[in-house]
């Protein structure tokens, strides 16, 4: 269950529920959250709920909407999420709605559309258009290398190992990567009949944990791992 | 027609938080069927869900190819596989009304079907088809979610959906009505093409933008490009299962089929 809580100095000055209908926040007297600011327009933003999301949603208000100090047009609202109009703060509390990633299991809900054949072939079409960013990866901390080209097409240079994978040699000839995951850097044989180096020794099959110093042979490229 | 050549491999993980694994994947180089689904329902019933659904799929198409001419016929094909989605339909939604303890189960599928040089690609629900061509990651389907509605209907951009709560909330399931209507997709399978079917235990968490630099990166060796994919939603917190299926249309002899010009082109878009 989402609240919206408008408060003056810390005192609560009013609060109400969000439920499944808009909600408008103004100077209006008629507003759902009426905010008695000169900061606020009468019709300065409003709530829109959509599935388990609150979107605010500025009404071209003068002054603007601020989410936690940041201008908006359009948000899907956090819990904690606070909206300053000049001496009265409303803040939206939601502890379902953390920033956290969605912990539910998948479930059925009614679409917002009425299927239509024609609609659907369209948007399918033009599906990539479409980037929802993933999810924020909350907790994960990756370790910083970069990798000192000694020889090779990219000598002499250096290049951070800030990606999820790097390849190192020859498409078709001799191709590793180095992956980097939270616990470290490993090197994996990715295609070729003969084999990278690691310190002068054969690397195998298996993903090889890379050390400060590292020296490793791919085709024509020779790189050392260089951590931190 | 045989099925082109292709290398096929297939991962699918419970992930780091859940204790069973609700999706279900099947992938087969020699029928040319690769099937994906992410189960739902309680009391593990996602399981049984995306088990049936792909059991179904797999079984019927099997049968269904080995009749069809011997000339890739993409209606044909496309027939065949809308027919086999409606049957998963049908035997899941019978399943779940026949149990109190299944009912109300439900799957996504995802299916791409391979044959000649042509794939049919089909789904219901958020799992998604997703292709590497010309070194370029293409979505291919557009998911039945209630978040890709709300940035069609413009409610929200899609830059803006990161902080979304609704990235869990499918509006089409397989199973869960009495009738289902899959999207169905024909497409030329060009030597090179890598094809990629995901639970949404991957786009979740893995940004398009990675997931196009391993498919990128590793394309040569399909099973460490599944592997690494699932690897790194592990390694983004990993909390939904996450299933892959890799799929590479071979250029080397596939490519051998196709004029010189043509494989001139594609070494040159590369």
């Amino acid at each position: 269950m989402a609240k919206l809580v408008l408060s003056s100095d810390g005192a609560i000055v009013f609060q109400c529920f969000v439920d499944d209908a808009r909600l408008t926040i103004g100077r209006d007297p008629g507003s759902d959250v009426v905010v008695d600011d000169p900061a606020a327009s009468p019709a300065h933003a409003a709530v829109v709920p959509v599935g388990k999301d609150h979107i605010l949603e500025d009404l071209g208000s003068a002054g603007g909407t601020f989410v936690n100090g940041a201008r908006i047009e359009r948000h899907i609202l956090q819990h904690g999420d606070t909206v300053v109009f000049g001496a009265l703060h409303l803040r939206y509390v939601n502890p379902r709605a953390s920033a956290d990633v969605d912990l539910d299991r998948t479930m059925l809900i009614a679409g917002l559309q009425p299927a239509s054949a024609a609609v659907e072939e369209a948007a399918g079409r033009s599906a990539e258009s479409l980037r929802v960013p993933s999810a924020p990866a909350m907790r994960v901390r990756f370790p910083h290398a970069a990798v000192r080209f000694m020889r090779g097409p990219r000598a002499p240079g250096k290049r951070s190992l800030d990606r999820v994978v790097a390849a190192f040699g020859t498409p078709g000839t001799l191709l590793c990567v180095i992956v980097r995951r939270p616990q470290g850097f490993y090197l994996c044989h990715v295609e070729g009949r003969g084999r990278a180096k690691v310190n002068g020794k054969a690397h195998g099959a298996e993903p090889r944990l890379l050390h400060d110093g590292d020296v490793i042979d791919v085709a024509d490229e020779r790189v050392e791992f260089v951590a931190g | 027609m045989p099925p082109p050549l292709i290398d096929v491999a297939g991962v699918t993980d419970a992930g780091t938080v859940r204790q069973y694994n609700e999706d279900t994947i099947a992938c087969d180089a020699a029928t040319g069927v690769m099937a994906l689904a992410d189960g739902m329902g309680g009391h593990r019933s996602g399981e049984v869900a995306s088990r049936m659904a792909v059991d179904v799929v797999v079984g019927d198409l099997a049968g269904a190819l080995a009749g069809l001419p011997a000339a890739a016929d993409p209606e044909a094909l496309a027939a065949a596989v809308q027919a086999c989605m409606i049957r998963a339909n049908a035997v899941v939604h019978a399943a779940a009304q026949a149990s109190a303890v299944h009912y109300g189960m439900g799957t996504t599928l995802a299916l791409a079907v391979f044959r000649g040089d042509r794939v049919v690609l089909a789904h219901v629900g958020d799992s998604r088809i997703y292709r590497l061509r010309f070194n370029r990651l293409q979505l291919l389907t557009r998911d039945d979610s209630l978040l890709r509605d709300q940035i069609d209907l413009g409610y929200i951009a899609a830059a803006e959906a990161v902080g979304t709560h609704n990235r869990n909330l499918v509006t089409r399931a397989v199973g869960i009505g009495a009738e289902v209507v899959p999207h169905l997709r024909d497409e030329a399978a060009l030597p090179g093409d890598v094809y990629m079917l995901c639970s949404d235990g991957l786009n979740d968490l893995v940004d398009d933008a990675d997931i196009e630099l391993v498919l990128q990166t590793v394309r040569a060796n399909v099973p460490l490009a599944a592997q690494l994919l699932v690897q790194a939603a592990k390694d983004n917190g990993g909390l939904d299962n996450v299933s892959v299926i890799v799929v590479r249309v071979d250029d080397r002899v596939a490519g051998a089929a196709h004029p010189s010009w043509w494989r001139r082109l594609l070494a040159w878009l590369r």
